[in-house]
């Protein structure tokens, strides 16, 4: 398995200037990230409002974002299982963007808000807790590859037991055992303040 | 393996063998595998302990975490920033890409609906298409459709739009507040089919149609909202190209299977998505119940199609209809909303006839059309008369009313037909009218299906010769339109002999008829029938009182048909009297805009300019009193008025005004239309003038591919960008490159244009030209004659093309050695084109020169110094 075409190191979101010298993939990747955003955004207000005619849950985003995007040359060289990874990480990245432009307004005060409600509270912890797992996967993927890939795909991308072991080679039971592991070390390590 | 994946390794093992068992065997266990080393059973334990507990974020969903962080309106602060005249108020709502505001304008004290693109810093993407929903809305004139107002960027580069703020109910809403009965709701259903027909009729299809994205006001008028990932289309009769990289998901449950599924979409998408909402509002209930279903199990169920029949799942509703009703109904939703496309509703329109038919309880298109249907439906209708009197009685009476009724029904249907064909007339006569696109596009635009559909139409009303006679006429001045002369002769002719037979020589009727065909002739160039046709139907219509505006629209068509065959004199002279009668009359009509835009044709045909350009003026300004700013007829204007300054030789004041319309064209039609394609070639043709060959040759390059597209490689429309490719390349000395360019240039005149037509001696002109130029003056020289006698006979002797056509044959006898037979030529040319450019145009200095070196080799250096002076007095200066 070769290496996704997205690090999320750096992200494919801010590319300055003109857009005339992106290649083709690189305009393939911007619109999967699109898609990524506006569904992730659609899936919040769904939850959000308990809309009973939405039945979209993860899953069904990237499986839904594989056959829009499966016509686009780049893609279409691609695998569903390689490019469910790429989405995942496009999902994980727009979350961590989120996140961070969270923190940084609540640490700039910055411009006023239209309503106040108790949301606010509970969006800066959910910030707090998925930057600190994020830097927690990181450091997961420096000890075990494996294992945060697998998060990276079961908890990012929805990918089911049977995907996520085709997508590392291993068994379904290993990726039983691996995800329980992975979820006990993460788990120890969030609740271990560094 | 190192020490550390070694450790990290025994740690897993150790976790994995001691994570089932009880607290108290746990801690044997690591007991007695750790022994001493504390650190290991230490990283065992946190992992241990970590297992027990869990992590929250993990446990839960992904979207619970994109809920809580993406933020939604509530959260979102009111963005800082100049929104031109506006301030903003509060959030109204959040859309598909954005967030909406309600803004006030102090200044005209309105108010307004601004589009935010929220986080606009995260993809190009996004933005494209944000800006696409902009360009939509900006094409899209409609009551029923929410209109753009303004547009801009904050200094961050977020993309706002200002449009127009509806205060509403969502449709679903408003039918329950108001408890509507099913045939109201049907009536808002056919408000929301006309707004959807108008942007199929733009090529724009919305693909996220559902209740929520439709508003009804307090009085009942409709607006729908929410373009965000509306798909512009090439063309209407075909599906969407199959790039779906920005299509986003819809709300699956008025998603169609084709959208599912993933394969292209078109307008029948969206009379699915209508279906499905028609289902809901009839039913109460979604066709579907997708809220416990996996995604999977859900794209099958839309898929597979088979909905419940709405009728079994209305409930209380179900007594407020007939079962008979019901049963149309049933059809009219399914037919809908089929899963196979094939068996959908064709169009919006047609989805719209059934519910017109289902309204006026009349049969429906949709059902099978056997004739136990149809007279089970008049039994239907007319329960009460036919339980009266004997059953054989019945039977019979039955068949004959059935028949009288469904003719009158037949006719009133097609009547309302002839009204929507006439619409859809005008809308096209709009779309292709002006000069250089005369020829019109070629079949692949849109006006194709709905012709089909109304020559079907046609066929099946053999029974009604005046009905019939109507729509041959108006579906011949639709083939007339889209270039299709044969086409339109024969149906334009049939129609008059129609007219003729049933309402007799010298009836209105009649005369209408004669103009249409008049037109017509006009185009293919016989202009004596054009004539003969034109004052017949003008003196018919002259005799009837209230044909005022009709019989205008005729002497204007006789007015260009006299300009086109070069008799501008009598042109002007009858466009004159009919702006004066118009301009007597009260209100601003279009038939005097008409009439004045057409009299300024003639003036610039004829050379006048000056009062070409002063009428141009006045059009404009009437242009926006009538459409508005926006409206595309401004851009037309605008190029009228270019043309005349390019005409004069101005050609920078040209350009502005071409760069000008061209934007407003974009804007409304976007990059790739052929009215940008159309634009684009006057615009080169300025740049050219001012030898400003690379960014001429973009202009044109551009413009040939959007119009090899749209209209195919033979049309007429390429042959005039071709041409301008062919002048640059002569200018640029890339003679092989004009030649080619010339000659297909001609050969596709010679077809379009059969007989004389100007734009034949344009095309032989030029492709003279490359041979003059490569010294060739016997491959030339014909073509220079036969270039002007074409000129000569379709535009008149002194016509600008005339007076080049002689300089430039000129020119070929002097390069050719032939000074004496030279001068003559060129003199002549001369003086024509004097009358009527600017006295510095490069033909007329083309002509000094020549005649300067024709005197000089005649041995007549007085005159050739005359020449040589004033040639030089016109040379350009060179800047201070």
């Amino acid at each position: 398995m070769s290496e996704p075409a997205i690090d999320p190191e750096h992200s494919p979101a801010t590319p300055p200037g003109d857009p005339s010298d992106w290649s083709a993939d690189r305009r393939a990747l911007d619109a999967l990230f699109s898609d990524a955003y506006e569904e992730l955004r659609r899936l919040a207000a769904t939850v959000r409002k308990g809309d009973p005619s939405a039945t979209l849950s993860p899953t069904a985003l990237v499986n839904e974002a594989w056959i829009k995007l499966s016509d686009s040359p780049h893609v279409a060289q691609t695998s569903r299982l390689h490019f469910k990874r790429i989405a995942a990480r496009a999902m994980r990245q727009v979350l961590i963007e989120a996140a961070r432009r969270r923190q940084a307004d609540k640490r700039g005060g910055g411009t006023p808000f239209v309503t106040f409600d108790d949301s606010m509270a509970e969006t800066g912890t959910a910030a707090d807790e998925l930057l600190a797992l994020d830097e927690a996967l990181k450091e997961l993927a420096r000890l075990s590859p494996r294992q945060a890939m697998m998060v990276e795909a079961r908890f990012f991308g929805g990918l089911d037991l049977q995907e996520t072991a085709e997508l590392l080679g291993v068994s379904e039971a290993t990726i039983v055992r691996d995800w329980r592991l992975a979820r006990a070390w993460l788990a120890s390590e969030l609740r271990t303040p560094r | 393996m190192s020490d550390r994946e070694a450790r990290w390794a025994r740690v897993q093992d150790l976790f994995h063998r001691a994570a089932d068992l009880a607290p108290d065997a746990q801690r044997a266990f690591l007991h007695a595998e750790c022994r001493d080393d504390a650190e290991l059973r230490a990283d065992v334990e946190s992992l241990l302990a970590g297992d027990a507990a869990g992590t929250p974020l993990l446990d839960g969903s992904m979207a619970r975490v994109a809920q809580a962080l993406l933020p939604d309106a509530r959260t979102i602060p009111i963005p800082e920033g100049t929104f031109g005249p506006y301030r903003l108020t509060r959030v109204i709502g959040e859309g598909g890409m954005g967030v909406v505001y309600l803004a006030e304008r102090d200044d005209l004290a309105s108010v307004a609906a601004i589009k935010i693109l929220r986080d606009a810093w995260l993809s190009p993407a996004r933005r494209e298409r944000f800006l696409f929903e902009q360009r939509t809305l900006a094409q899209l004139n409609h009551p029923s459709i929410a209109r753009l107002y303004d547009a801009g960027t904050l200094e961050d580069g977020t993309p706002w739009i200002a449009m127009e703020y509806v205060e509403g109910a969502t449709l679903g809403d408003y039918c329950r507040r108001k408890a509507l009965t099913v045939r109201q709701r049907l009536q808002l259903m056919r408000a929301v089919c006309e707004a959807v027909l108008h942007a199929h009729q733009h090529l724009v299809v919305h693909r996220d149609l559902k209740p929520s994205n439709v508003l009804v006001r307090d009085d009942g008028s409709v607006k729908l909202l929410d373009f965000g990932i509306a798909k512009q289309l090439d063309r209407l009769d075909g599906p969407a190209d199959a790039t779906r990289t920005d299509l986003r998901l819809m709300t699956p449950a008025y998603a169609a299977p084709e959208q599912v599924r993933g394969t292209p979409v078109g307008i029948q998408t969206d009379v699915y998505s209508l279906g499905v909402m028609l289902y809901e509002l009839v039913a109460g209930v979604l066709p579907f119940e997708l809220a416990d279903r996996t995604p999977g199990e859900a794209e099958a169920m839309i898929v597979a199609g088979d909905a419940p029949r709405p009728s079994t799942r209305a409930g209380r509703a179900y007594a407020s209809l007939s079962r008979a009703e019901w049963d149309d109904l049933d059809v009219l939703c399914l037919t809908a909303m089929h899963a196979d496309v094939a068996r959908r509703y064709r169009s919006v329109d047609a989805l719209m006839r059934d519910l017109d038919h289902f309204l006026a309880r009349e049969p429906l298109d949709a059902r099978p059309d056997t004739l136990a249907y149809r007279a089970a439906t008049f039994v239907r209708r007319n329960a009460r008369a036919v339980t009266a009197g004997s059953a054989v009685l019945v039977a019979a009476l039955l068949l004959v009313t059935f028949y009288t009724v469904r003719l009158a029904q037949a006719r009133d249907r097609a009547l309302r037909e002839t009204v929507r064909a006439q619409r859809i007339q005008r809308f096209t006569t709009r779309l292709f009218e002006g000069g250089e696109e005369g020829a019109g596009p070629a079949e692949s635009l849109r006006v194709v299906s709905l012709l089909a559909a109304g020559a079907a139409e046609a066929r099946t009303l053999d029974l009604e010769p005046a009905v019939q006679a109507d729509l041959y006429g108006t579906l011949g001045g639709i083939y007339r339109q889209l270039g299709d002369f044969a086409r339109a002769d024969s149906l334009l002719g049939m129609g008059l002999a129609q007219w003729t037979r049933i309402a007799g020589p010298g009836s209105v009727e009649e005369g209408r008829a004669s103009v249409a065909l008049g037109d017509l002739r006009t185009d293919q160039a016989r202009y004596d029938d054009a004539e003969t046709l034109l004052r017949a139907g003008i003196s018919a219509l002259s005799r009837s009182r209230d044909q005022a505006l009709a019989l205008a629209d005729a002497r204007v068509a006789l007015g260009r048909s006299l300009t086109e065959r070069g008799e501008h004199a009598r042109a002007i002279a009858e466009l004159d009297t009919v702006v004066g009668t118009l301009r007597a009359r009260p209100d601003e009509t279009t038939e005097l805009l008409d009439a004045m835009g057409e009299l300024a044709s003639a003036h610039f045909y004829a050379g006048n300019y000056d009062t070409a350009d002063s009428l141009n003026r006045q059009v404009l300004a009437m242009t926006r009193r009538l459409f508005g700013e926006k409206h595309p007829r401004v851009a037309e204007d605008l190029m009228n008025l270019g043309a005349t300054e390019q005409e004069r030789g101005n050609y920078k004041e040209a350009e502005g005004y071409f760069r000008d319309a061209l934007a407003r064209t974009v804007t409304f039609y976007g990059e790739n239309h052929y009215r940008t394609a159309g634009n684009l070639v006057y615009l080169g043709r300025a740049l050219l003038l001012q030898n400003r060959y690379p960014e001429a040759k973009e202009a044109f390059e551009r413009s040939l591919a959007i119009r090899e597209r749209v209209f195919g490689p033979n049309h007429p429309n390429v042959a005039n960008t071709l041409n301008e490719l062919g002048s640059l390349a002569l200018r640029e000395n890339r003679y092989e490159d004009a030649e080619v360019a010339f000659h297909r240039v001609l050969d596709i005149y010679t077809k379009a244009y059969p007989g004389r037509n100007y734009r034949t001696g344009v095309a032989s002109g030029n492709l003279a030209d490359t041979y003059l130029y490569r010294k060739d003056y016997r491959r030339a020289e014909p073509l220079y004659r036969d270039a002007l006698a074409t000129y000569i006979a379709t535009q008149g002797p002194e016509h600008l093309n005339t007076g080049i056509g002689y300089i430039k044959l000129g020119r070929c006898l002097l390069r050719s050695g032939r000074f004496r037979e030279a001068v003559p030529e060129t003199e002549r040319g001369y003086a024509i084109v004097a009358k009527v450019a600017e006295p510095n145009v490069s033909f007329l200095q083309a002509a000094r020169l020549d005649l300067s070196i024709a005197f000089d080799s005649l041995g007549d250096p007085a005159k050739a110094q005359r020449y040589r002076e004033e040639r030089e007095r016109f040379l350009p200066k060179p800047a201070p």
